[in-house]
């Protein structure tokens, strides 16, 4: 295999790689096994002879006027389109194009129906990359060859023998033609091994010559996870995600050849890690978002044959964590990241190793999943597949929640999907995803959240307004668990995500949080107008608040921020009781958060510091929350609402100074009569004055409790 | 050439009036008929093509409230008309009465120049840019919702809020090149 890394010459390695097909012929009897149950129903088919007539055929058959040759191919071709071609056909087919036996021409037109049923033999796709070495080949032609690759390549039934030519496949990346496909395939067959000086070297000298290519700076940065030292380049952590080769017409056919097979095959194995019975596993390659299997990509017996290698535990194997914690030092990842997602083991591993590579790879795996599926779409398959995104993107956020947090690749999609968003598709995967985004950066946050969510939020419906201030809410709430989690007592830095290379300091991280506020605020006041005050939308606003009014003491954040009078005022006149009692337990939760951030700064003198603004503020708010709904001095000079007299005396409402107190609120107007009747049965004319009265007052706010009023409860006594 | 003016004539009483203007008359018909649908307030829809509208009917078209250019991304046609109309509209319009309704936007085959394109034109106009799914009908219902959601306040039928108001807050702007934030 040494030998073979190093082969430029064809001959070589063809006859190495002839070698090889004989021995792993045998690995893979199983699969040859299944093969020939369906071999013998196909028995008299006319596609065997003519399968033969292309493993056969002498070299240099003339093509023009072929009429045999014409007939086994379109044979061959609607067998392809119609159930895809078995592994033998794959090999035959391959070969036949690849060596060129009867030109150039036909070679295109093979690949191009070259659509696997089940797997694809790996050492076809050796054999098939050693001809490419011939130099015949067109370029154009070892470019689609290479897309074939690329596509398939999750079907390929082992990679081994692929990286043991990763030397020889590394070769191509001169070409610059060649160069974006090549980069793709080395991607995904990099393993540490295969890192080495002369390759970085060669890398570099290319994107010196190409410019910062993002194929280049992919491959570049997987090789500088395997070997930090060897790649000194610094790489942005969020590039452009995914090498851009989309095989939209290979991959349609494997969508229909795959959804054909998919119903007629029946579930054969059942492994307790994965998430699918299915035997045939859709991969995301071919537009599919159903979550690939775990399948190791370990063969047993080629591993018992080379003692050097480190003995490797594929994932599948495991089934209990105590297995996986025995094993944890020789996992092999599976050779489809996209799998872990559905394996709880999996994630676990993922979320104590803190394995850099496989989590870039995941990474990747998700960027380049997200983007095709959700960013540029084919026709009409948004409206196809919808279930089948549904269910991805709830598999994801149940990942996300199992991880607690989120991927940087699913971070970097939702700000390029919002910006393109109709608001309502996919709406409760999209925003709980939203939810979880990490921390922003200030200088960021305006131009990646909030001028999409803020143009979205303002033209759209109620209901949207409701979800995403719910949305906003748990996000936030995120990110002070994160802090509170994170936090370092001594000095403040906080490293938000132990998987992305954002450290934040706490007043950056305060500095968000705050933007976050403020923003929430600001679309709160002004939904709130333009809604009409609506209950629903208050209700989520009110939910907001409640986690805001909190943070010092359940999340240890110093930073306390009043809400706008734009919500406030609209909570406190509200003709719904539970706003008014929900908009005192806050201001009550503020209090406390107040009063014991002022305790502790006594104490500690440096702790920290509340602006006097944000005290004048609490205290404008209580005054007139106690003037309003207990003084009944409702537009006294001074108070934030205020109106003419004249115009007061021209509205005819009488005793307007009480029109807002606890008995003439509207909110609890119902509650003050219910109380009269109660308190004086015998009382024909219902005097609600009456209860203003110290003694009858006291009882009523007791009776108000009792009926639940719990916010109110808290927020009378505190006073 | 004679132009559309957004305060020619006098408003109908609780109604509203909306004229959708798209090149390939795909979206406009579904989307017109899901609009009168809404029973709070009477919703006239209007069709064109393309601005400016023909004269004869000029005497019984009643007041346009809002004007909304439907743009296929996937061709390039649909842009240019809309972009040609929009010179028949009176400067008024341009205070939060227009506004830019893209349908495709996700389409593989869509380059992301033209997305650009249309949204510096929304940008340099200040009006807003929305994104709608025409293929589904969750997607025509919620476009129909947030259309009726700007024609209302732009009809004026929103207490305390006006047309230029609303745009302020929903005009389109540019965003830099998202694809590469520098985070560090």
């Amino acid at each position: 295999m040494a030998a073979k890394q190093n082969a430029s010459g064809s001959a070589e390695s063809d006859q190495s790689s002839l070698a090889e097909q004989q021995t792993s012929r045998s690995f893979n009897r199983s699969v040859r096994v299944a093969e020939k149950e369906r071999r013998k129903t196909e028995a008299e088919d006319p596609f065997v002879p003519a399968l033969k007539y292309f493993s056969d055929v002498e070299a240099g058959t003339p093509l023009h006027g072929n009429d045999e040759f014409e007939r086994n191919l379109v044979l061959v071709e609607k067998v392809a389109y119609a159930r895809g071609l078995s592994p033998e056909a794959i090999s035959i087919m391959l070969e036949f194009a690849m060596s060129l036996r009867m030109g150039t021409s036909p070679c295109v037109r093979i690949l191009k129906c070259l659509i696997p049923a089940t797997v694809v033999p790996q050492e076809a796709v050796v054999r098939a990359v050693v001809w490419l070495g011939v130099g015949k080949i067109p370029i154009s032609t070892q470019i689609l060859f290479i897309k074939w690759v690329l596509t398939v390549f999750d079907m390929i039934d082992s990679k081994e023998q692929l990286r043991a030519v990763y030397g020889f496949i590394f070769s191509f990346v001169t070409e610059e033609n060649l160069c974006p496909f090549i980069c793709h395939l080395l991607y995904l067959l990099t393993r540490k091994e295969s890192v080495r000086v002369f390759r970085v070297r060669k890398l570099l000298e290319l994107q010196s010559k190409l410019g910062r290519q993002p194929f280049l700076l992919h491959l570049l940065s997987l090789y500088k996870v395997f070997c930090p030292e060897l790649v000194t380049l610094s790489i942005s952590s969020r590039m452009r995600s995914g090498f851009r080769n989309h095989n939209s017409p290979w991959k349609s056919s494997l969508i229909a050849v795959q959804k054909r097979n998919g119903s007629l095959l029946a579930s054969s194995d059942s492994l307790p890690l994965t998430i699918k019975d299915k035997p045939n596993s859709r991969k995301r390659k071919y537009g599919h978002l159903e979550l690939p299997v775990l399948n190791s990509l370990v063969n047993k017996q080629a591993q018992a044959e080379s003692p050097f290698s480190r003995k490797l535990v594929p994932l599948v194997q495991l089934s209990s964590f105590t297995q996986l914690l025995e094993n944890i030092h020789r996992i092999e990842l599976p050779a489809q990241m996209g799998s872990l997602l559905g394996s709880s083991l999996a994630l676990q591993y993922l979320d104590c190793v803190q394995d850099e590579s496989a989590l870039l790879r995941l990474n990747f795996w998700l960027g380049y999943a997200l983007h095709e599926e959700f960013l540029f779409c084919g026709d009409g398959r948004a409206s196809q597949n919808s279930e089948e995104a549904l269910q991805f993107l709830d598999k994801l956020l149940s990942t996300q929640h199992f991880l607690q947090e989120a991927f940087s690749s699913s971070e970097a999609f939702l700000y390029k999907f919002l910006s393109v968003w109709d608001g309502s598709l996919l709406r409760p995967q999209i925003l709980s995803l939203l939810s979880n985004i990490p921390v922003v950066p200030s200088s960021q946050i305006g131009r990646l959240l909030f001028e999409p969510l803020m143009q979205l939020f303002f033209t759209s419906s109620l209901f949207f307004k409701c979800g995403l201030m719910e949305c906003l809410n748990n996000m936030l709430l995120k990110w002070l668990t994160w802090h509170s989690v994170y936090a370092l007592e001594d000095d403040l830095d906080i490293s938000l995500n132990s998987h992305t290379s954002i450290n934040m300091t706490l007043s950056g991280f305060k500095d968000s949080v705050m933007e976050l506020v403020h923003f929430v605020g600001r679309l709160a006041s002004v939904g709130l107008q333009l809604e009409g005050s609506h209950s629903l939308l208050l209700s989520f606003i009110l939910d907001f608040y409640e986690t805001v009014c909190d943070t010092f003491l359940k999340y240890g954040l110093p930073l306390v921020v009043m809400p706008p009078p734009g919500v406030f005022y609209p909570a406190l006149f509200s003709p719904d009781p539970i706003s008014v009692d929900r908009l005192a337990f806050i201001m009550y939760r503020y209090k406390v958060n107040l009063t014991s951030a002022k305790s502790q700064e006594k104490v500690t003198e440096q702790a920290f510091h509340i602006s006097r603004q944000t005290f004048r503020e609490f205290n404008n708010y209580v005054v007139i929350m106690v003037n309003c709904l207990w003084n009944s001095k409702m537009f006294h000079p001074g108070m934030g609402v205020q109106l003419g007299e004249e115009l007061l005396l021209k509205s005819n409402v009488p005793q307007y100074s009480t029109s807002f107190d606890l008995v003439h609120h509207p909110a609890f107007l119902s509650y003050a009569v219910d109380f009269h009747l109660r308190c004086w049965p015998g009382r024909k004319d219902v005097d609600l004055d009456s209860i203003k009265h110290s003694k009858p007052w006291s009882w009523y706010l007791e009776y108000l409790y009792s009926q639940g009023y719990d916010g109110l409860k808290q927020f009378v006594p505190a006073l | 050439m004679s132009s559309l003016k957004p305060f020619s004539k006098l408003p109908g009483l609780n109604t509203a009036n909306i004229l959708l203007v798209e090149s390939e008359e795909q979206f406009q018909q579904s989307l017109a008929d899901a609009l009168v649908e809404e029973t709070s307030v009477t919703v006239n829809v209007r069709l064109a093509k393309s601005l400016p509208l023909p004269l004869e009917n000029e005497e019984s078209r009643p007041r346009i409230d809002l004007v909304v250019f439907i743009i296929n991304l996937t061709s390039e046609l649909s842009f240019q008309s809309a972009d040609a109309s929009l010179k028949y509209l009176d400067p008024g319009y341009f205070l939060g009465k227009v506004c830019f309704l893209v349908t495709n936007a996700r389409n593989a085959s869509v380059p992301t120049e033209r997305l650009d394109t249309v949204r510096k034109l929304a940008a340099s106009l200040h009006c807003p840019l929305l994104f709608a799914e025409d293929q589904t009908p969750d997607g025509v219902t919620n476009a129909t919702e947030r259309l009726l959601t700007i024609l209302k306040v732009a009809a004026g039928l929103v207490p305390l809020a006006t047309a230029l108001y609303l745009s302020n807050l929903t005009q389109c702007t540019v965003p830099l090149d998202i694809d590469q934030p520098s985070f560090d």
